[in-house]
């Protein structure tokens, strides 16, 4: 027992408290017999100034009332809440764990601000003196359930609340079951999906790519202007896309379309892969070293704006076989842009930063683990993103020169015979498929950099 | 959990550790259009446990100096001593940076993509001296103390800047040290929360006495929070006057409204506002 808080019996008059009760979100639609009762169960007690009631992961057994003074409610990390901290004042309910699915653990933890009164409800009891009205029972807990989501900004199916206590006819209020502890990948997709589809981005995504379409389809297929007679339109593309019997044998019903798109999914994913293994190192190395980079960052400032394709006969004579040459071609422009963003993320971070590490006791290699890679984290996954976006265009400059297999490859050949459909098809492909890759580098750096992502949530950014 | 806060600084209270002696300091920068004298003969002792406020104009040269007791670049003549050792001097221009003398920044330094529970362990565990699990206990003491339960979790982008500088200050003292450098670490604060800062400073030199180097250029902060206040020229910067602040801690804001805190006032603004004038004329860029 904490012994900053005391019990203070009837410190209080009864008809006060009866009152506070009925001012309640909670209780406020209860009938005067049933405050009675919750006014029974409840205990009057006094923290003191500074007190903690209690912290994130302590067990949940009651709930609170706010009487008289001021309590800081901070949500943990684990709630997911928008609003973080929240100042409770008299009237206000807090302690909304004990009335949640098992197993009921604190989100939160909650300290006085000043010297306070709390009305303390067993919500064992709670539920116990309710169960002989289902229909306020629920009432209560549907009150509990919004206070949660509304005041309290936690998701909903994170803290679902219990069932109406087994009295006669009391159906279970709450469909989904949610552990109150473990969030599971999949709830967390469907929530934000959810989010998603309320607000208008998709629709807006939805307006751009039906006025792309449908300028496309009217100067191509309806008035058939100038130049544009000889597109193929989108009907066209879409008509032979989806074809089981392809006139220009290849369609989604055909085997050989996805060797293509694997062939050089496969390509990028290993030159990405490469690109990030050397490039981000590197990087590292020219932004934290001043010696390291001035031998080397000339050399690097001259290779870089050579073009691609002026590599393409010396990867052919350097590399052997018909996989290497292409994959040496779209690791290099990738590694590029990756090196150059790591370099400048480490020349980002502030100078204060590892001074103040180097204050407190930290080597030059802990400053370099604790700070200068995760300082520059943001900038390199900026790098990333704009790599796997120049491995597609240097992969189907590679694909075009050498290779059988493969989007580029695919575009050329179909050119070679005349197939202009087909050559939109895997336009179009190296278009999604490339959306698909930086949407996941993305998602990657997302996941990395939480601080960022939450601070971003705070500032309004959307 | 106090006991944990006053178990650190037994160290501090009775040893009279955290004396800083300058003596004779010169620093002369190589800037592009020239040597830049930024501090020029300065002298001046720092008794163990006092508060000293360096009062200077902008640009004078005070964040010079506390870069060079930090050990963050290298002096050009005379020595600093810290309780008799040499920190820097003749035959070493840089002193080693070190958790004996922690600095707070003036635009804040707390690591972004740590959370503040992180921040505050971070130095123990670096040096090794405390395993990640201990620290995480003595932090969290720590913060509990200065009243930042309920945030160890959170980032410090998501907290309100006061709190992130108390996070900060906590941060330096996780590590006992001899002495605090504070650079105008409240520049950046509203009013209101700077004097709730200038309260929470106070009470927690009260339970440590560590010696506390603290800049700033708001002389009533420095009359408010000083045992003495150094008043600096403007470049080449050197101890102009130096004014014993004869107020008795422990102190509070009723303090601001006294008629002798007026007096210490009127006796020095005059002093502070020739500096202005002269960097003002100078046109000196800060640095």
């Amino acid at each position: 027992m904490n012994p900053k808080i005391k019990p203070v019996g009837l410190a209080r008059p009864r008809k006060e408290l009866v009152e506070l009760l009925r001012g309640t979100v909670l209780f406020s639609g209860l009938s005067p017999a049933l405050i009675e009762k919750v006014a029974d169960i409840a205990v009057l007690e006094r923290a003191q100034k500074d007190a903690v009631l209690y912290r994130v992961d302590d067990p949940a057994r009651d709930l609170y009332v706010v009487v008289a003074g001021q309590v800081n409610h901070a949500h943990g990390p684990a709630t997911q809440a928008r609003v973080l901290t929240k100042t409770m004042q008299p009237g206000d309910v807090f302690g909304w764990a004990a009335l949640i699915k098992a197993p009921a653990r604190r989100f939160a933890t909650v300290t006085m601000l000043a010297d306070t009164e709390l009305l303390r409800i067993s919500g064992a009891e709670l539920m116990q003196a309710l169960a002989s009205d289902p229909e306020a029972a629920r009432d209560v807990l549907a009150r509990c359930a919004k206070m949660i989501v509304e005041d309290f900004t936690v998701p909903a199916w994170l803290a679902q609340v219990q069932d109406v206590p087994a009295g006669k006819g009391g159906s279970p209020m709450v469909q989904r079951q949610a552990a109150a502890g473990e969030i599971g990948a999949w709830e967390m997709f469907a929530y934000r999906l959810s989010k998603w589809a309320k607000s208008p981005t998709p629709y807006l995504m939805l307006v751009g790519f039906v006025l792309f379409f449908g300028a496309w389809y009217l100067l191509s297929e309806v008035f058939k202007v100038w130049r544009f007679a000889s597109l193929p339109g989108p009907k066209t593309v879409l008509l032979e896309w989806f074809n089981p019997n392809p006139t220009y044998g290849m369609s989604l019903y055909t085997p050989d379309y996805y060797v293509h798109i694997w062939s050089s999914i496969r390509r990028v994913l290993y030159a990405f892969l490469i690109s990030t293994g050397l490039g981000v190192p590197f990087g590292l190395f020219l932004g934290w070293s001043k010696n390291f980079r001035e031998f080397t960052f000339p050399v690097f400032e001259t290779l870089r704006p050579i073009p691609v394709l002026a590599w393409v006969p010396l990867a052919i004579v350097m590399f052997k076989g018909q996989e290497s040459p292409v994959i040496f071609l779209t690791t290099l422009a990738s590694f590029y842009a990756t090196a150059l963003n790591t370099m400048l993320g480490v020349q980002s971070i502030d100078e204060s930063y590892p001074r103040a590490a180097a204050c407190l006791g930290a080597s030059k290699w802990q400053i370099f683990r604790h700070i200068v890679i995760p300082g520059a984290l943001p900038f390199i996954f900026t790098g990333l993103q704009i790599s796997v976006g120049v491995a597609w265009f240097s992969l189907v400059a590679g694909e075009m020169v050498s290779g059988e297999y493969g989007l580029g490859y695919l575009i050329l050949a179909s050119y070679v015979n005349v197939q202009y459909v087909v050559i939109i098809i895997g336009m179009v492909s190296v278009g999604v498929v490339g959306y698909v890759s930086s949407a996941l580098v993305r998602l990657a750096g997302d996941y990395m950099m939480q601080w960022r992502v939450r601070e971003l949530a705070l500032g309004g950014g959307r | 959990m106090s006991a944990v806060l006053s178990q650190a600084s037994q160290g501090n209270a009775h040893g009279g550790k955290g004396a800083i002696r300058i003596e004779h300091v010169d620093k002369v920068y190589e800037a592009k259009s020239g040597p830049v004298q930024a501090v020029s003969d300065c002298s001046l002792d720092i008794r163990a446990g006092e508060i000293c406020m360096i009062v200077g104009p902008s640009g004078c040269g005070k964040t010079t100096l506390l870069n060079a007791i930090a050990g963050f670049h290298d002096i050009t003549g005379g020595a600093i001593y810290l309780d008799g050792q040499m920190l820097c001097g003749p035959d070493r221009p840089k002193a080693d940076p070190g958790p004996d003398r922690v600095v707070v920044f003036q635009n804040g330094a707390l690591f972004p993509w740590k959370t503040n529970l992180e921040n505050v362990a971070f130095g123990p565990v670096v040096q090794g001296k405390l395993s990640k699990a201990q620290a995480a206990e003595k932090a969290r003491g720590l913060m509990a103390d200065a009243g930042l339960a309920g945030v160890e979790h959170n980032y410090p982008g998501e907290v309100s800047s006061g709190m992130r500088r108390r996070v900060e200050i906590v941060r330096a003292l996780m590590n006992d040290p001899k002495v605090l450098l504070l650079d105008e670490p409240f520049r950046a604060l509203d009013q209101l929360t700077k004097s709730v800062m200038h309260e929470a400073l106070l009470e927690i030199y009260y339970k440590n006495k560590v010696t506390i180097f603290f800049i700033t250029h708001d002389l009533e902060e420095a009359i408010f929070l000083g045992h003495r206040v150094a008043i600096m020229t403007t470049r080449p910067c050197r101890p102009k006057k130096i004014l014993e602040v004869d107020i008795p801690h422990p102190r509070d804001y009723a303090v601001l409204t006294s008629p002798r805190f007026r007096e210490l006032m009127e006796e020095t603004v005059s002093a502070v506002h020739e500096e202005a004038v002269k960097a003002f004329e100078a046109g000196e860029k800060e640095m």
